[in-house]
């Protein structure tokens, strides 16, 4: 670092500032806030960078100010895959970008749980909402393996659930790209070593893992996880025709998702099989 | 199970009236064809019983699928690569031989290697295989044969164990071929060929010192002696084919390399994907799967 970086290093500081601004100027109709995403930075920082030290390519393929629709496998009980790709589309240099998460969350009934969600990025799934967010220019992603994905044992470990096709249904009606992201490292950071079937029925969550911490240890510490390195690739978009006749949508939606979901699975072999190092 | 009424089916003597008792169809349809690529009926009725053995007995394999098989060629078998030794193809020929409503011979097309290895061209030849060429397929599938192609190559046979039942990235040629020769696609799914002889590690570098595609080191090999470390490990296999997919594409559109790349794709992540619906259905590698419910 010499002084000659200096005026670069402050225009990406005042972009960043702009962006974290702007952040805060745009209608949150869905309770997005920008105080608790700069809250909770620094912690996603350390797992980002230090922790899990996330590999990401393909960051650049995220288009500047025009909706994307991101695809991605889902793993663990705390959607880690969703939180780093904020993490990591947030603190991008060029192309400072806010990820709104589409999920089911109507089954958490907590309110801390439920609000910290909100404010961090995550958007209860429903199609007139993706729709709204598409409108808004909005980056989204979705992880549509759907929660029995969540609980996945540990010797199905980077193996892609079915995908349900009606989730990319709003995006394919639109025309907007879909970028299919893979993630490895996950499955293994925080293992799925055991499953509750009765306790999960009797608890009434459709989620509930067994991993080395997590219900054994005291509060914070049953959320941590292994220092196992993480690979995630966003690929090129997909390609479709835009239809207006309702059976051909349906039918691109079908297409498209097996599509996207061999895409991920391919990757994700390709991640593993590139992979040297799992830990530390 | 193996028994003494089944020792009498091997044939040492006769191979070919042995083959025609149990399968007369097969032994009809193929007994006056002649072969321009060297397949030799005899040695063929020799060698199934030793397949069958391994299909019936070895490895218990459970098919699925098989009405999906046409009575008449031609047709395309494209499939996901396993096995140190590439048994899968012999355990969807056996399938098809035995218990197909009428047997057929599966043509597949295999790599230039094995015409490298001294005594192992004419047993390859002789059993049915072919070099594999676009000109020999294409001539294959004007005489309406049924022609079997792995299109993940060597590399997908010598997958690792960390990498079992994961797929290589498909060659797009066959559907090139394919569409030229406006084929039926039948997608083949086989589970347990990547787990019968454990790949712990693959030394390439001393594989291409001997010449060989990969040099595996597995809880036999090198380690035992000669025939003991060909011993794979009884796993459960499952097989199972899916519907023929035929491509709606004028033969000149064989040559539109996006389109064909795009197809050769979706085929490989159909086939993961039913491999990856299998391996969570299985309820372990040496039991194999629950009976359907409506059987």
């Amino acid at each position: 670092m010499t002084l000659s970086h200096l005026p670069k290093l402050l225009r990406l500081s005042l972009r960043y500032r702009r962006y974290i601004k702007n952040a805060n100027k745009i209608e949150q109709p869905f309770g997005f806030n920008v105080r608790r995403l700069l809250a909770a930075q620094p912690l996603l920082g350390f797992l980002y960078e230090d922790w899990w030290k996330v590999q990401l390519k393909g960051l650049d393929r995220l288009p500047a100010d025009q909706p994307a629709l991101i695809v991605g496998n889902s793993c663990g009980l705390v959607p880690w895959p969703a939180l780093m790709l904020i993490y990591a589309a947030m603190s991008h240099k060029k192309n400072p970008r806010r990820i709104n998460i589409v999920a089911d969350i109507d089954w958490i009934e907590e309110e801390h749980i439920r609000n910290a969600l909100l404010e961090l990025g995550v958007v209860p799934y429903s199609s007139a909402n993706l729709k709204q967010l598409f409108a808004a220019n909005e980056l989204v992603a979705i992880f549509p393996e759907g929660l029995s994905a969540v609980s996945k044992p540990f010797a199905e470990r980077y193996r892609v659930r079915e995908f349900d096709w009606t989730r990319l249904l709003p995006a394919v009606e639109e025309g907007i790209k879909i970028f299919p992201m893979a993630t490895i490292g996950c499955d293994e950071a925080i293992p799925n070593i055991l499953s509750f079937d009765n306790l999960k029925k009797w608890l009434g969550s459709p989620i509930f893992a067994g991993t080395p911490f997590f219900p054994w240890l005291p509060f914070p510490i049953n959320f941590a996880s292994l220092p196992v390195r993480w690979s995630i690739t966003i690929a090129k978009p997909t390609s479709y025709e835009v239809n207006s006749d309702r059976d051909q949508i349906e039918n691109a939606a079908k297409q498209q998702c097996r599509f996207v979901e061999g895409e991920i699975q391919a990757e994700i072999n390709r991640l593993l099989r590139a992979r040297s190092k799992t830990i530390g | 199970m193996a028994n003494w009424a089944n020792l009498k089916t091997l044939g040492f003597f006769d191979p070919i009236k042995a083959l025609e008792k149990r399968v007369p169809g097969f032994i009809s349809k193929y007994a006056d064809k002649e072969d321009e690529f060297g397949f030799k009926l005899e040695t063929f009725a020799r060698w199934e019983p030793f397949f069958r053995f391994c299909y019936e007995d070895y490895f218990k394999v459970d098919i699925r699928g098989l009405e999906n098989v046409p009575s008449a060629g031609p047709a395309l078998f494209v499939g996901n690569h396993s096995g140190l030794l590439p048994v899968d193809a012999g355990m969807l020929s056996v399938a098809l031989l035995n218990h197909h409503k009428s047997p057929l011979l599966v043509r597949y097309l295999v790599t230039d290697w094995f015409f490298t290895v001294p005594g192992m061209k004419d047993w390859v030849t002789e059993t049915g295989q072919v070099r594999a060429t676009l000109d020999n397929a294409t001539r294959l599938l004007a005489k309406n044969e049924f022609v079997g192609i792995y299109p993940e190559g060597l590399r997908g046979v010598g997958k690792t164990w960390k990498e079992r039942y994961r797929m290589i990235d498909f060659h797009p040629g066959f559907v090139q071929l394919a569409i030229a020769t406006q084929t039926p696609i039948i997608k083949v799914a086989t589970v347990g060929g990547d787990e019968i002889f454990p790949n712990f590690v693959n030394i390439k570098e001393l594989g291409r010192l001997i010449k060989f595609p990969f040099f595996p080191i597995t809880p036999g090999f090198p380690w035992l002696p000669f025939p003991l470390y060909m011993f794979p490990l009884p796993v459960r296999w499952m097989i199972n084919i899916h519907a023929p997919i035929k491509l709606d594409y004028p033969p000149e559109k064989a040559h539109d390399r996006k389109l064909v790349l795009q197809i050769a794709r979706e085929i490989q992540y159909d086939i993961q994907r039913d491999l990856n619906k299998l391996l969570r259905e299985r309820k372990s590698m040496f039991t194999g799967w629950d009976e359907p419910d409506d059987a």
